[in-house]
């Protein structure tokens, strides 16, 4: 029986690993989040990108910030809320600081530093990998987070 | 889940709001209406205002000298000059801002066109005729040097830089009205007597403190303050014309505010600021018949404070060369002398330039918000005008009532009450000067402005 549970747990616990694994590094800042948000920008309307703070803003003043995972997803022409020099830079790393988390298009870069002719300067807190979709697909189907799109 | 995203949706929806009040723009005029934000401009921004006003003056006729019993132009309402009470829109602008290349934020554009009834688009009572009130852009490839080139509102009093749609009054004040919205005329109108073929007029638009020109600015953090500079060249000949000479005007504005809270048009804050503009006009003499250059300096310095209920500014203005000297006669321009003396006889009222003089001035404004819907404000401002000549001064003191009822952020409705008046101090009060300006009216005007 002792064996048996100490094997148990030991599975149990390998399993918990392998979950978590699969599940995203935001998530485990912060365990004892009950919501996990992901809001989308990719809207040139340069709005949105205000909306879009605000609504992250709002959700931790409701739930507190170990209480909710909030991921910013930002691609195509939404990706300019993360260029280094974005007007609202002091918000971004306000709420990154509060545990949001921004994520950057890797194709929507590429195809702006086509046009631009040079690779864009991205917010040094902005993670840029693969495509923002893609990242908004895994947190949403494999996670559990819900998706906004303000 | 169901209340989770009941949260979400509140989190949303108040954003939406929040984010509607809070204005994402620098917080002084010349990054205000220079600049767009970094990275978070759209391509083409289309805004604009309408202002329609109603004014009534008393509509006291010249009471003495050779245009005696015409109508006075101080109590006739511009631009037009035909009538001393009525409605007109005063301002009419729609246009449209942005980065163009949304990606590049290095570059930005600001194009504006006045469709109002002013003196922009009807100068001396002329026909009306739509024009283009701003179109530049803005360089900001150069740290600490942002560049801006076209045609824009000058580096100037505070009266005139600020935004007019938020300007808490409907009338400017005497010195801005005469000696900063500049008329630009072909002679100085000193002429006696009807040898000259119709009155003296300006020859454009009003400058109403715009030029063509080139400005170097920016906006620095300096201990807390926003510290800034603009210099400027321009050609000092008023909107979408070329140069008449080969004199640039000089523009040199300093600025420092200490902001204690907001952004945008009404952020609170104190402001310091000082400014000159210097340049040369060529102008007809009449009483030699030769044409003459003479320069024309504007300066001044000042404050402005905002801060919870409290709005307040004072400014002092000087004015050095060549100064707008009113109308002959104080008659509207156009009214032909009945006389006497014998050789006005027949001359037509016209404009005045004096070439060589001088002005001072001073304004105070405060005002109170009573509530978030109602502002009351108060003005008083004095002119002195001519102050080389003893026979030339003129001195104009107003005191504004003003009250503002905002009926949203966009939308409110402006009460002015002017108490005005005017002397000539060096002249005896029976002087033709005096009976004229005793006849001042004062003028109630009503104004509705609408941000869209």
């Amino acid at each position: 029986m002792f064996t048996f549970t100490a094997k148990g747990s030991v599975l149990l616990a390998a399993l918990a690993l392998t979950v978590g694994g699969v599940q995203s590094a935001a998530a485990a800042d912060k365990p004892f989040a009950e919501k996990k948000i992901v809001l989308q920008i990719s809207d040139p309307n340069p709005f949105k990108q205000t909306l879009v703070l605000n609504v992250a803003n709002n959700l931790l003043k409701e739930y507190g910030t170990e209480g909710v995972e909030i991921e910013i997803v930002a691609f195509g022409p939404g990706l300019r809320l993360l260029f280094a020099d974005n007007a609202n830079k002091g918000r971004i790393q306000s709420l990154s600081t509060s545990g949001v988390e921004f994520r950057g298009c890797s194709n929507t870069k590429k195809n702006m530093a086509k046009k631009l002719g040079y690779v864009p300067v991205l917010n040094s807190i902005a993670k840029v990998e693969g495509p923002g979709v893609v990242r908004i697909v895994e947190l949403v189907t494999d996670n559990g987070y819900t998706l906004v799109k303000p | 889940m169901k209340q989770a995203l009941k949260k979400v949706a509140l989190a949303v929806a108040c954003a939406g709001g929040m984010a509607a009040t809070i204005q994402v723009e620098a917080a002084n005029w010349l990054m205000l209406q220079g600049t767009e934000p970094s990275s978070a401009a759209g391509r083409a921004k289309v805004w604009g205002f309408l202002q329609p006003t109603y004014t009534s003056m008393k509509g006291s006729e010249v009471a003495a000298g050779p245009w005696a019993g015409n109508e006075a132009q101080f109590n006739q309402l511009p631009p037009n000059l035909s009538s001393s009470k009525g409605f007109e829109i005063r301002r009419a602008r729609i246009g449209v801002r942005g980065q163009g290349f949304p990606l590049d934020p290095k570059v930005n554009y600001f194009f504006l066109a006045e469709f109002g009834n002013n003196g922009i688009t009807s100068t001396g009572g002329g026909n009306g005729q739509a024009r283009m009130d701003h179109a530049s852009v803005t360089l900001n490839h150069i740290p600490g040097a942002r560049v801006r080139v076209g045609l824009f509102k000058v580096p100037i009093s505070e009266e005139m830089l600020q935004a007019i749609h938020v300007f808490d009054y409907i009338n400017f004040t005497n010195f801005g009205f005469q000696q900063l919205l500049e008329r630009f005329f072909d002679a100085d109108g000193a002429k006696v007597g009807p040898a000259f073929n119709g009155p003296n007029v300006p020859n454009g638009p009003i400058g109403a403190v715009r030029d063509q020109g080139i400005q170097v600015f920016d906006t620095f953090n300096t201990g807390g303050w926003d510290t800034s500079y603009a210099v400027m060249l321009g050609n000092g000949n008023g909107i979408n014309r070329q140069d008449n000479n080969d004199s640039l005007d000089k523009y040199i504005y300093l600025s420092t505010e200490k902001v204690y809270a907001g952004k945008g048009p009404r952020v609170q804050s104190l402001k310091l600021f000082a400014w000159s503009q210097t340049g040369e006009r060529e102008i007809f003499l009449n009483t030699t018949s030769v044409m003459e250059t003479f320069d024309r300096k504007r300066s001044g310095i000042g404050a402005t404070y905002r801060k919870g209920k409290i709005r307040a500014a004072a400014e002092i203005l000087r004015a050095d060369g060549m100064i707008f000297a009113g109308t002959d006669g104080g008659a509207v321009v156009g009214s032909v002398a009945g006389g006497p003396p014998a050789p006005v006889v027949g001359q037509i009222a016209g404009f005045n330039v004096q070439t060589e003089e001088k002005a001072d001035a001073y304004y105070v404004h405060f005002g109170y918000a009573v509530t978030r819907s109602l502002e009351l404000d108060i003005r008083h401002d004095v002119m002195n005008r001519g102050t080389e000549v003893s026979s030339n001064e003129r001195k104009f003191t107003t005191t504004t009532l003003g009250a503002q009822w905002f009926f949203n952020l966009k939308n409110r409705l402006a009460i002015n009450y002017e108490i005005r008046s005017a002397e000539a101090p060096n002249l005896p009060s029976t002087d033709n000067a005096n009976l004229i300006l005793d006849e001042m009216d004062n003028r109630l005007s009503l104004q509705i402005t609408s941000i869209f």
